[in-house]
Protein backbone atom coordinates (compact mmCIF):
# COMPACT_ATOMS: atom_id res chain seq x y z
CA UNK A 1 0.00 0.00 0.00
CA UNK A 2 1.83 3.14 -1.55
CA UNK A 3 0.00 6.54 0.78
CA UNK A 4 0.62 9.67 -1.34
CA UNK A 5 -2.20 11.72 0.36
CA UNK A 6 -3.91 10.99 3.32
CA UNK A 7 -7.34 11.02 3.34
CA UNK A 8 -9.11 12.44 6.32
CA UNK A 9 -12.41 12.68 7.40
CA UNK A 10 -13.67 14.29 10.39
CA UNK A 11 -17.02 14.06 12.17
CA UNK A 12 -17.93 16.53 14.71
CA UNK A 13 -20.48 19.09 15.25
CA UNK A 14 -18.57 21.88 16.58
CA UNK A 15 -17.78 24.75 14.18
CA UNK A 16 -14.44 25.71 16.07
CA UNK A 17 -13.12 22.21 16.46
CA UNK A 18 -13.49 21.61 12.78
CA UNK A 19 -11.30 24.70 12.08
CA UNK A 20 -9.11 23.94 14.82
CA UNK A 21 -8.41 20.67 12.62
CA UNK A 22 -8.40 21.85 9.91
CA UNK A 23 -5.43 24.82 10.44
CA UNK A 24 -4.02 21.90 12.66
CA UNK A 25 -3.51 19.87 9.10
CA UNK A 26 -2.55 22.72 7.27
CA UNK A 27 0.10 23.36 9.15
CA UNK A 28 1.50 19.52 8.96
CA UNK A 29 4.64 18.67 6.87
CA UNK A 30 2.12 15.96 5.66
CA UNK A 31 -0.15 15.97 2.71
CA UNK A 32 -3.63 15.82 3.43
CA UNK A 33 -7.16 15.71 1.74
CA UNK A 34 -9.51 17.32 4.75
CA UNK A 35 -13.58 16.60 4.68
CA UNK A 36 -15.88 17.23 7.63
CA UNK A 37 -19.31 16.23 8.24
CA UNK A 38 -21.39 17.45 11.11
CA UNK A 39 -23.42 15.00 12.25
CA UNK A 40 -23.90 10.92 12.46
CA UNK A 41 -26.85 10.55 9.72
CA UNK A 42 -24.63 12.80 7.47
CA UNK A 43 -21.22 10.79 8.20
CA UNK A 44 -23.13 7.58 7.46
CA UNK A 45 -24.43 8.23 4.21
CA UNK A 46 -21.22 9.48 3.08
CA UNK A 47 -19.23 6.48 4.11
CA UNK A 48 -21.83 4.64 2.50
CA UNK A 49 -21.78 6.00 -0.94
CA UNK A 50 -18.22 6.42 -1.38
CA UNK A 51 -17.07 2.91 -1.78
CA UNK A 52 -14.30 3.49 -3.75
CA UNK A 53 -12.06 6.00 -2.22
CA UNK A 54 -12.92 5.52 1.42
CA UNK A 55 -11.05 8.16 4.24
CA UNK A 56 -7.69 6.61 4.68
CA UNK A 57 -8.51 7.49 8.72
CA UNK A 58 -11.99 8.96 10.09
CA UNK A 59 -11.95 11.07 13.18
CA UNK A 60 -14.92 10.94 14.99
CA UNK A 61 -16.21 13.38 17.43
CA UNK A 62 -18.71 11.40 20.27
CA UNK A 63 -21.87 14.13 20.99
CA UNK A 64 -22.69 14.41 17.48
CA UNK A 65 -26.68 15.31 16.63
CA UNK A 66 -29.21 12.89 15.15
CA UNK A 67 -26.32 9.84 15.45
CA UNK A 68 -23.93 10.09 18.42
CA UNK A 69 -20.29 8.91 17.74
CA UNK A 70 -20.54 5.28 19.58
CA UNK A 71 -24.12 4.45 17.25
CA UNK A 72 -21.17 5.36 14.15
CA UNK A 73 -18.77 3.36 15.58
CA UNK A 74 -20.49 0.04 15.89
CA UNK A 75 -22.73 0.27 12.60
CA UNK A 76 -18.68 0.90 10.78
CA UNK A 77 -17.15 -2.20 12.46
CA UNK A 78 -20.07 -4.62 11.53
CA UNK A 79 -20.00 -3.38 8.04
CA UNK A 80 -17.86 -5.32 5.83
CA UNK A 81 -16.49 -2.44 3.41
CA UNK A 82 -16.30 -0.03 6.60
CA UNK A 83 -14.59 -2.11 9.55
CA UNK A 84 -11.15 -1.75 7.84
CA UNK A 85 -11.28 2.02 8.12
CA UNK A 86 -9.23 3.47 11.71
CA UNK A 87 -11.65 5.04 13.35
CA UNK A 88 -9.95 7.75 15.82
CA UNK A 89 -12.29 9.26 18.83
CA UNK A 90 -11.65 12.77 19.07
CA UNK A 91 -13.42 13.94 22.53
CA UNK A 92 -13.71 16.83 24.87
CA UNK A 93 -13.92 14.57 28.22
CA UNK A 94 -12.32 11.59 29.14
CA UNK A 95 -13.61 9.07 31.51
CA UNK A 96 -12.54 5.17 31.80
CA UNK A 97 -15.77 3.75 31.36
CA UNK A 98 -16.30 5.07 28.40
CA UNK A 99 -12.98 4.37 26.66
CA UNK A 100 -12.93 0.93 27.57
CA UNK A 101 -16.25 0.76 25.75
CA UNK A 102 -14.88 2.49 22.53
CA UNK A 103 -11.51 0.22 22.71
CA UNK A 104 -13.93 -2.89 22.38
CA UNK A 105 -16.44 -1.35 20.23
CA UNK A 106 -13.25 -1.41 17.65
CA UNK A 107 -11.96 2.43 17.86
CA UNK A 108 -8.19 2.34 17.07
CA UNK A 109 -6.90 5.55 18.99
CA UNK A 110 -8.36 7.52 21.31
CA UNK A 111 -8.06 11.60 21.81
CA UNK A 112 -9.23 13.87 24.14
CA UNK A 113 -9.03 17.24 22.86
CA UNK A 114 -6.37 19.46 24.43
CA UNK A 115 -6.73 23.01 25.15
CA UNK A 116 -3.26 24.26 23.61
CA UNK A 117 -3.62 24.47 20.34
CA UNK A 118 0.33 23.95 20.12
CA UNK A 119 -0.39 20.39 21.10
CA UNK A 120 -3.78 19.89 19.60
CA UNK A 121 -1.37 20.34 16.35
CA UNK A 122 1.37 17.97 17.73
CA UNK A 123 -1.30 15.29 19.06
CA UNK A 124 -2.92 15.34 15.46
CA UNK A 125 0.39 14.59 13.96
CA UNK A 126 1.36 11.73 15.95
CA UNK A 127 -1.37 9.81 15.59
CA UNK A 128 -0.99 10.31 11.95
CA UNK A 129 2.01 9.19 11.95
CA UNK A 130 0.47 5.49 14.05
CA UNK A 131 -2.18 5.25 11.56
CA UNK A 132 0.17 5.24 8.64
CA UNK A 133 2.04 2.54 10.18
CA UNK A 134 -1.01 0.80 11.21
CA UNK A 135 -2.63 1.08 7.74
CA UNK A 136 1.14 -0.30 6.27
CA UNK A 137 0.91 -3.11 8.76
CA UNK A 138 -2.79 -4.02 8.42
CA UNK A 139 -4.56 -6.15 5.99
CA UNK A 140 -6.95 -4.60 3.17
CA UNK A 141 -9.90 -6.38 5.18
CA UNK A 142 -8.96 -5.48 8.71
CA UNK A 143 -6.93 -3.10 10.75
CA UNK A 144 -5.02 -4.45 13.44
CA UNK A 145 -5.79 -2.71 16.60
CA UNK A 146 -3.17 -1.66 18.84
CA UNK A 147 -3.13 -2.77 22.61
CA UNK A 148 -5.10 -1.12 25.43
CA UNK A 149 -2.36 0.98 27.40
CA UNK A 150 -1.58 2.28 23.79
CA UNK A 151 -5.11 3.27 22.92
CA UNK A 152 -5.25 6.43 24.92
CA UNK A 153 -2.92 8.84 23.50
CA UNK A 154 -2.16 11.88 25.26
CA UNK A 155 -0.31 15.32 25.43
CA UNK A 156 2.13 13.60 28.01
CA UNK A 157 2.98 10.70 25.72
CA UNK A 158 3.90 13.60 22.59
CA UNK A 159 6.04 15.03 25.06
CA UNK A 160 8.13 12.55 26.16
CA UNK A 161 9.06 11.42 22.68
CA UNK B 1 -114.90 -108.68 165.57
CA UNK B 2 -113.07 -107.01 163.01
CA UNK B 3 -111.50 -109.83 160.93
CA UNK B 4 -110.33 -108.91 157.97
CA UNK B 5 -108.09 -110.58 156.22
CA UNK B 6 -105.68 -108.05 157.13
CA UNK B 7 -102.45 -108.23 155.78
CA UNK B 8 -99.68 -108.12 157.12
CA UNK B 9 -98.33 -104.47 158.05
CA UNK B 10 -94.97 -106.64 156.72
CA UNK B 11 -96.35 -107.96 154.13
CA UNK B 12 -98.20 -104.28 153.07
CA UNK B 13 -94.61 -102.49 154.33
CA UNK B 14 -92.89 -105.06 151.58
CA UNK B 15 -95.00 -104.09 149.05
CA UNK B 16 -94.54 -100.86 149.64
CA UNK B 17 -91.06 -101.15 149.84
CA UNK B 18 -91.01 -103.27 146.55
CA UNK B 19 -92.97 -100.56 145.10
CA UNK B 20 -90.70 -98.06 146.70
CA UNK B 21 -87.95 -100.42 145.55
CA UNK B 22 -89.22 -100.47 142.15
CA UNK B 23 -90.25 -96.81 142.16
CA UNK B 24 -86.80 -96.13 143.51
CA UNK B 25 -84.87 -98.43 140.16
CA UNK B 26 -87.32 -96.43 138.27
CA UNK B 27 -86.40 -93.56 139.81
CA UNK B 28 -82.43 -94.86 140.06
CA UNK B 29 -82.90 -95.77 135.91
CA UNK B 30 -84.38 -92.54 135.08
CA UNK B 31 -81.22 -90.99 137.23
CA UNK B 32 -78.98 -93.15 135.28
CA UNK B 33 -80.30 -91.74 132.10
CA UNK B 34 -80.63 -87.63 133.57
CA UNK B 35 -76.94 -88.53 135.03
CA UNK B 36 -75.78 -89.64 131.13
CA UNK B 37 -78.00 -86.85 129.44
CA UNK B 38 -76.00 -84.62 132.35
CA UNK B 39 -72.77 -86.17 130.89
CA UNK B 40 -73.72 -85.61 127.51
CA UNK B 41 -75.10 -82.34 128.50
CA UNK B 42 -71.66 -81.78 130.61
CA UNK B 43 -69.64 -82.61 127.84
CA UNK B 44 -71.52 -80.49 125.04
CA UNK B 45 -71.28 -77.71 127.45
CA UNK B 46 -67.24 -78.17 127.54
CA UNK B 47 -67.82 -78.40 123.86
CA UNK B 48 -69.66 -75.42 124.03
CA UNK B 49 -67.35 -73.86 126.55
CA UNK B 50 -64.28 -74.65 124.39
CA UNK B 51 -65.83 -72.99 121.47
CA UNK B 52 -66.83 -69.93 123.10
CA UNK B 53 -63.27 -70.09 124.67
CA UNK B 54 -61.94 -70.49 120.71
CA UNK B 55 -64.27 -67.80 119.41
CA UNK B 56 -63.45 -65.37 122.50
CA UNK B 57 -59.89 -65.76 121.35
CA UNK B 58 -61.12 -64.79 117.64
CA UNK B 59 -63.34 -62.16 119.40
CA UNK B 60 -60.63 -60.95 121.60
CA UNK B 61 -57.71 -61.21 118.52
CA UNK B 62 -60.39 -58.88 115.98
CA UNK B 63 -61.35 -56.35 119.25
CA UNK B 64 -57.51 -56.38 119.22
CA UNK B 65 -57.58 -55.98 115.58
CA UNK B 66 -59.90 -53.63 115.78
CA UNK B 67 -58.36 -51.46 117.87
CA UNK B 68 -55.17 -51.24 115.84
CA UNK B 69 -57.68 -50.08 112.83
CA UNK B 70 -59.54 -47.78 115.23
CA UNK B 71 -56.06 -46.39 116.32
CA UNK B 72 -54.81 -46.62 112.20
CA UNK B 73 -58.31 -44.76 111.17
CA UNK B 74 -57.70 -41.79 114.38
CA UNK B 75 -54.02 -41.59 112.80
CA UNK B 76 -55.15 -40.85 109.33
CA UNK B 77 -58.07 -38.96 110.03
CA UNK B 78 -55.80 -36.77 112.02
CA UNK B 79 -53.66 -36.56 108.76
CA UNK B 80 -56.64 -35.91 106.46
CA UNK B 81 -57.69 -33.56 108.91
CA UNK B 82 -54.16 -31.58 108.43
CA UNK B 83 -54.05 -32.10 104.97
CA UNK B 84 -57.48 -31.04 104.60
CA UNK B 85 -56.11 -28.05 106.46
CA UNK B 86 -53.52 -27.35 104.15
CA UNK B 87 -55.42 -27.37 101.45
CA UNK B 88 -57.79 -24.96 102.32
CA UNK B 89 -54.55 -22.81 102.98
CA UNK B 90 -53.44 -23.64 99.34
CA UNK B 91 -56.99 -22.38 97.97
CA UNK B 92 -56.45 -19.15 100.85
CA UNK B 93 -53.29 -18.38 98.50
CA UNK B 94 -54.99 -19.50 94.93
CA UNK B 95 -57.36 -16.75 95.43
CA UNK B 96 -55.10 -14.44 96.83
CA UNK B 97 -52.15 -15.32 93.59
CA UNK B 98 -55.84 -15.66 90.88
CA UNK B 99 -56.64 -12.15 92.12
CA UNK B 100 -53.31 -11.09 91.86
CA UNK B 101 -53.05 -12.83 88.40
CA UNK B 102 -56.38 -11.03 87.23
CA UNK B 103 -54.83 -7.60 88.19
CA UNK B 104 -51.60 -8.31 86.29
CA UNK B 105 -53.51 -9.61 83.28
CA UNK B 106 -55.58 -6.18 83.44
CA UNK B 107 -52.31 -4.62 83.32
CA UNK B 108 -50.98 -6.59 80.59
CA UNK B 109 -54.00 -5.86 78.43
CA UNK B 110 -53.13 -2.34 79.01
CA UNK B 111 -49.52 -2.56 78.06
CA UNK B 112 -50.60 -4.25 75.13
CA UNK B 113 -53.10 -1.44 74.24
CA UNK B 114 -50.53 1.29 74.66
CA UNK B 115 -48.26 -1.00 72.81
CA UNK B 116 -50.42 -1.08 70.31
CA UNK B 117 -50.89 2.40 70.01
CA UNK B 118 -47.38 2.78 70.40
CA UNK B 119 -46.46 0.56 67.28
CA UNK B 120 -48.82 2.31 65.01
CA UNK B 121 -47.15 5.55 65.30
CA UNK B 122 -43.54 3.68 65.77
CA UNK B 123 -44.98 2.04 61.91
CA UNK B 124 -45.81 5.71 60.82
CA UNK B 125 -43.46 7.36 61.47
CA UNK B 126 -40.99 4.30 59.68
CA UNK B 127 -42.87 4.76 56.91
CA UNK B 128 -42.12 8.60 57.24
CA UNK B 129 -38.57 8.00 57.59
CA UNK B 130 -38.89 6.05 54.55
CA UNK B 131 -40.26 8.97 52.70
CA UNK B 132 -37.62 10.77 53.41
CA UNK B 133 -34.87 8.36 53.03
CA UNK B 134 -36.33 7.75 49.01
CA UNK B 135 -36.76 11.88 48.67
CA UNK B 136 -33.18 12.08 50.08
CA UNK B 137 -31.84 9.45 47.90
CA UNK B 138 -33.49 11.13 44.62
CA UNK B 139 -32.19 14.67 45.44
CA UNK B 140 -28.86 13.08 46.41
CA UNK B 141 -28.88 11.41 42.56
CA UNK B 142 -30.19 14.58 40.81
CA UNK B 143 -27.28 16.79 42.37
CA UNK B 144 -25.04 14.21 41.31
CA UNK B 145 -26.13 14.20 37.84
CA UNK B 146 -26.14 17.81 37.94
CA UNK B 147 -23.08 17.60 39.13
CA UNK B 148 -21.63 15.42 36.57
CA UNK B 149 -23.71 17.00 33.68
CA UNK B 150 -22.92 20.91 34.57
CA UNK B 151 -19.34 19.51 35.03
CA UNK B 152 -18.99 17.80 31.75
CA UNK B 153 -20.60 20.38 29.24
CA UNK B 154 -18.95 23.29 31.07
CA UNK B 155 -15.68 22.05 29.67
CA UNK B 156 -16.52 22.53 26.20
CA UNK B 157 -16.65 26.17 25.75
CA UNK B 158 -13.75 26.17 28.54
CA UNK B 159 -11.54 24.15 26.27
CA UNK B 160 -12.54 26.75 23.38
CA UNK B 161 -11.66 29.51 25.33
CA UNK B 162 -8.19 27.79 25.82
CA UNK B 163 -7.78 27.02 22.54
CA UNK B 164 -8.31 30.41 20.86
CA UNK B 165 -5.91 31.67 23.35
CA UNK B 166 -3.19 29.91 22.59
CA UNK B 167 -3.83 30.70 19.10
CA UNK B 168 -3.89 34.35 19.32
CA UNK B 169 -0.88 34.21 21.67
CA UNK B 170 0.70 32.11 18.78
CA UNK B 171 -0.18 33.93 15.72
CA UNK B 172 -0.60 37.63 16.89
CA UNK B 173 2.45 37.49 19.18
CA UNK B 174 3.53 40.39 17.10
CA UNK B 175 0.08 42.22 16.94
CA UNK B 176 -0.47 42.44 20.67
CA UNK B 177 1.09 44.80 23.23
CA UNK B 178 3.22 43.65 26.64
CA UNK B 179 -0.20 44.53 28.28
CA UNK B 180 -2.04 42.66 25.99
CA UNK B 181 -0.02 39.72 25.70
CA UNK B 182 -0.22 39.55 29.46
CA UNK B 183 -4.15 39.80 29.46
CA UNK B 184 -4.11 36.91 27.49
CA UNK B 185 -1.63 34.97 29.88
CA UNK B 186 -4.05 35.64 32.72
CA UNK B 187 -6.81 34.75 30.98
CA UNK B 188 -5.19 31.90 30.30
CA UNK B 189 -4.05 30.87 33.43
CA UNK B 190 -7.68 31.30 34.96
CA UNK B 191 -9.33 29.43 31.95
CA UNK B 192 -6.65 27.07 33.65
CA UNK B 193 -7.53 27.18 36.87
CA UNK B 194 -11.23 26.52 35.53
CA UNK B 195 -10.19 23.28 33.91
CA UNK B 196 -8.62 21.90 37.22
CA UNK B 197 -11.64 22.87 38.88
CA UNK B 198 -14.41 21.00 37.09
CA UNK B 199 -11.98 17.88 36.74
CA UNK B 200 -11.94 17.66 40.32
CA UNK B 201 -15.55 18.18 40.49
CA UNK B 202 -15.87 15.67 38.21
CA UNK B 203 -13.54 13.32 40.07
CA UNK B 204 -15.36 14.27 43.33
CA UNK B 205 -19.16 13.50 41.54
CA UNK B 206 -17.62 10.22 40.24
CA UNK B 207 -16.34 8.86 43.24
CA UNK B 208 -20.27 8.68 44.74
CA UNK B 209 -21.83 7.16 41.06
CA UNK B 210 -19.79 4.65 39.87
CA UNK B 211 -20.32 0.63 41.23
CA UNK B 212 -19.65 -0.19 44.83
CA UNK B 213 -17.43 -3.41 44.49
CA UNK B 214 -15.87 -4.58 47.62
CA UNK B 215 -12.84 -6.77 47.84
CA UNK B 216 -10.52 -8.15 50.61
CA UNK B 217 -7.61 -6.26 50.39
CA UNK B 218 -3.84 -6.04 51.38
CA UNK B 219 -3.32 -2.38 52.55
CA UNK B 220 0.60 -3.03 51.76
CA UNK B 221 -0.23 -3.62 48.06
CA UNK B 222 -2.18 -0.25 47.67
CA UNK B 223 0.22 1.63 49.41
CA UNK B 224 3.15 0.49 47.28
CA UNK B 225 1.13 1.20 43.86
CA UNK B 226 0.56 4.51 45.14
CA UNK B 227 4.73 5.09 46.09
CA UNK B 228 5.43 3.87 42.84
CA UNK B 229 2.70 6.35 41.10
CA UNK B 230 4.12 9.25 43.17
CA UNK B 231 7.62 7.97 42.66
CA UNK B 232 9.08 11.30 41.00
CA UNK B 233 7.85 13.24 43.69
CA UNK B 234 8.95 10.80 46.72
CA UNK B 235 12.19 11.56 45.33
CA UNK B 236 12.42 14.99 44.72
CA UNK B 237 11.42 15.81 48.33
CA UNK B 238 13.69 13.41 49.46
CA UNK B 239 10.82 11.79 51.45
CA UNK B 240 10.57 7.91 53.76
CA UNK B 241 7.66 6.35 53.68
CA UNK B 242 7.40 4.22 56.74
CA UNK B 243 4.75 1.00 56.52
CA UNK B 244 4.61 0.26 60.12
CA UNK B 245 2.17 -2.42 60.30
CA UNK B 246 -0.40 -3.59 57.47
CA UNK B 247 -3.49 -5.65 57.76
CA UNK B 248 -6.23 -6.93 55.38
CA UNK B 249 -9.19 -4.80 55.07
CA UNK B 250 -12.54 -4.94 52.90
CA UNK B 251 -12.15 -2.01 50.33
CA UNK B 252 -12.94 -0.33 47.09
CA UNK B 253 -9.60 -1.15 45.97
CA UNK B 254 -9.73 1.77 43.42
CA UNK B 255 -11.11 4.16 45.55
CA UNK B 256 -8.93 2.95 48.08
CA UNK B 257 -6.16 3.88 45.79
CA UNK B 258 -7.12 7.41 45.07
CA UNK B 259 -7.80 7.74 49.10
CA UNK B 260 -4.10 6.47 49.85
CA UNK B 261 -2.53 8.59 46.66
CA UNK B 262 -4.35 11.76 47.87
CA UNK B 263 -3.16 11.78 51.81
CA UNK B 264 0.12 10.99 50.62
CA UNK B 265 0.33 13.13 47.88
CA UNK B 266 -0.73 16.19 50.25
CA UNK B 267 1.93 14.86 52.96
CA UNK B 268 4.17 15.17 50.79
CA UNK B 269 3.17 18.54 48.94
CA UNK B 270 2.80 20.01 52.34
CA UNK B 271 5.45 19.06 53.50
CA UNK B 272 8.25 21.38 55.85
CA UNK B 273 10.79 22.62 53.35
CA UNK B 274 13.13 22.27 56.32
CA UNK B 275 13.26 19.09 57.28
CA UNK B 276 12.70 15.62 55.23
CA UNK B 277 9.79 14.84 55.02
CA UNK B 278 9.03 11.58 56.53
CA UNK B 279 5.22 9.80 56.56
CA UNK B 280 4.05 7.03 58.86
CA UNK B 281 1.16 4.94 57.59
CA UNK B 282 -0.07 2.05 60.22
CA UNK B 283 -3.00 0.29 60.02
CA UNK B 284 -4.64 -2.53 61.81
CA UNK B 285 -7.65 -4.15 63.37
CA UNK B 286 -9.30 -2.77 66.55
CA UNK B 287 -12.01 -3.76 68.55
CA UNK B 288 -15.57 -1.33 68.71
CA UNK B 289 -14.77 -1.00 72.57
CA UNK B 290 -10.68 -0.40 72.69
CA UNK B 291 -11.77 2.57 70.86
CA UNK B 292 -14.66 3.69 72.97
CA UNK B 293 -12.30 3.43 75.91
CA UNK B 294 -9.02 5.14 74.58
CA UNK B 295 -11.52 8.20 73.69
CA UNK B 296 -11.70 10.35 77.18
CA UNK B 297 -15.18 10.24 78.28
CA UNK B 298 -17.17 13.68 77.51
CA UNK B 299 -14.39 14.55 74.72
CA UNK B 300 -16.34 14.28 71.37
CA UNK B 301 -13.64 14.36 68.85
CA UNK B 302 -14.83 16.16 65.25
CA UNK B 303 -15.06 13.19 62.98
CA UNK B 304 -15.71 10.37 65.01
CA UNK B 305 -18.89 9.16 65.99
CA UNK B 306 -20.22 9.48 69.81
CA UNK B 307 -19.94 5.59 70.33
CA UNK B 308 -18.30 2.37 68.40
CA UNK B 309 -20.71 -0.37 67.75
CA UNK B 310 -18.38 -2.59 70.65
CA UNK B 311 -18.81 -5.84 69.19
CA UNK B 312 -17.80 -4.87 65.38
CA UNK B 313 -14.13 -4.84 64.55
CA UNK B 314 -12.49 -1.66 62.60
CA UNK B 315 -9.72 -1.37 60.53
CA UNK B 316 -7.77 1.24 61.77
CA UNK B 317 -5.60 3.83 59.13
CA UNK B 318 -3.29 6.39 60.02
CA UNK B 319 -1.43 8.66 58.00
CA UNK B 320 0.98 10.78 59.49
CA UNK B 321 3.51 13.52 58.49
CA UNK B 322 5.98 15.89 59.90
CA UNK B 323 5.03 18.85 57.81
CA UNK B 324 3.37 22.17 58.09
CA UNK B 325 0.46 21.11 59.65
CA UNK B 326 -2.83 22.56 60.45
CA UNK B 327 -4.02 24.65 63.31
CA UNK B 328 -5.94 22.62 64.83
CA UNK B 329 -9.69 24.76 64.86
CA UNK B 330 -9.36 23.90 61.03
CA UNK B 331 -9.10 19.93 61.71
CA UNK B 332 -12.73 20.07 59.86
CA UNK B 333 -12.51 22.48 57.21
CA UNK B 334 -10.19 21.41 55.46
CA UNK B 335 -12.56 18.43 54.29
CA UNK B 336 -14.78 20.88 52.67
CA UNK B 337 -15.00 21.05 48.71
CA UNK B 338 -12.31 23.21 47.29
CA UNK B 339 -11.43 24.62 50.70
CA UNK B 340 -7.82 25.37 51.46
CA UNK B 341 -5.89 27.19 54.04
CA UNK B 342 -3.30 28.83 51.78
CA UNK B 343 -3.97 30.94 48.66
CA UNK B 344 -3.19 28.91 45.61
CA UNK B 345 -0.12 30.67 44.56
CA UNK B 346 1.29 29.16 47.80
CA UNK B 347 0.56 25.99 47.07
CA UNK B 348 -1.03 24.57 43.81
CA UNK B 349 -4.35 22.55 43.87
CA UNK B 350 -8.27 23.58 44.33
CA UNK B 351 -8.77 21.65 47.42
CA UNK B 352 -10.77 18.97 46.67
CA UNK B 353 -7.80 16.40 47.71
CA UNK B 354 -10.05 15.83 50.83
CA UNK B 355 -13.32 15.84 50.41
CA UNK B 356 -12.48 13.25 47.86
CA UNK B 357 -10.89 11.42 50.60
CA UNK B 358 -13.78 11.75 52.87
CA UNK B 359 -16.25 10.79 50.50
CA UNK B 360 -14.39 7.30 49.78
CA UNK B 361 -14.20 7.03 53.49
CA UNK B 362 -18.32 7.33 54.07
CA UNK B 363 -18.46 5.13 50.65
CA UNK B 364 -16.84 2.93 52.80
CA UNK B 365 -19.46 3.36 55.72
CA UNK B 366 -16.37 4.98 57.93
CA UNK B 367 -15.25 8.09 59.61
CA UNK B 368 -11.81 10.02 58.96
CA UNK B 369 -10.26 12.83 61.79
CA UNK B 370 -7.70 14.79 61.17
CA UNK B 371 -5.19 16.13 64.12
CA UNK B 372 -2.33 18.73 63.42
CA UNK B 373 -0.53 21.23 64.66
CA UNK B 374 1.00 23.91 63.16
CA UNK B 375 4.77 23.34 61.64
CA UNK B 376 4.45 19.39 63.86
CA UNK B 377 2.37 17.61 61.23
CA UNK B 378 -0.51 16.08 60.35
CA UNK B 379 -2.26 13.10 61.02
CA UNK B 380 -5.63 11.37 59.74
CA UNK B 381 -7.07 8.72 61.23
CA UNK B 382 -9.58 6.59 59.54
CA UNK B 383 -12.17 3.84 60.96
CA UNK B 384 -14.34 1.38 58.52
CA UNK B 385 -15.75 -1.28 59.20
CA UNK B 386 -13.71 -4.67 59.32
CA UNK B 387 -16.43 -6.77 57.83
Amino acid sequence: MNIKKLNILLADDDTDDCLFFKEALEAMPVITQFKAVHDGEQLMHLLNRETESLPHVLFLDLNMPRKNGFECLAEIKQNEKLKAMPVVIFSTSYEQEVVNLLYNGGAQYFIRKPSEFAMFKKIIFHVLTLITQDLLTGHVKYIIQPARENFVLTVEDILTI
Amino acid sequence: MNKITEEDPLSLANKALFFQNEEKEKRAAELSIAYKELIFQNEEKEKRAAELIIANKELAFQIEEKEKRAAELIIANKELAFQNAEKEKRAAELIIANKELAFQNEEKEKRAAELIIANKELAFQNEEKEKRAAELIIANKELLAFTYISSHDLQEPLRKIQTFVTIILQNEMNNLSEKGKYNFERMQLAANRMQQLIDDLLAFSRISTTDHKFEKTNLEMIIDEVKSELKDTIIEKKATIEVSEVCDANIIPFQFRQLLYNLISNALKFSNPEVLPHILISSSIVKGTALNNSVPAGLTLPGLPEKFSPQKNYCHISVKDNGIGFEPHFSERIFGVFQKLHSKEVYKGTGIGLAIVKKIVENHKGVIMATGELNKGAAFDIYIPSN
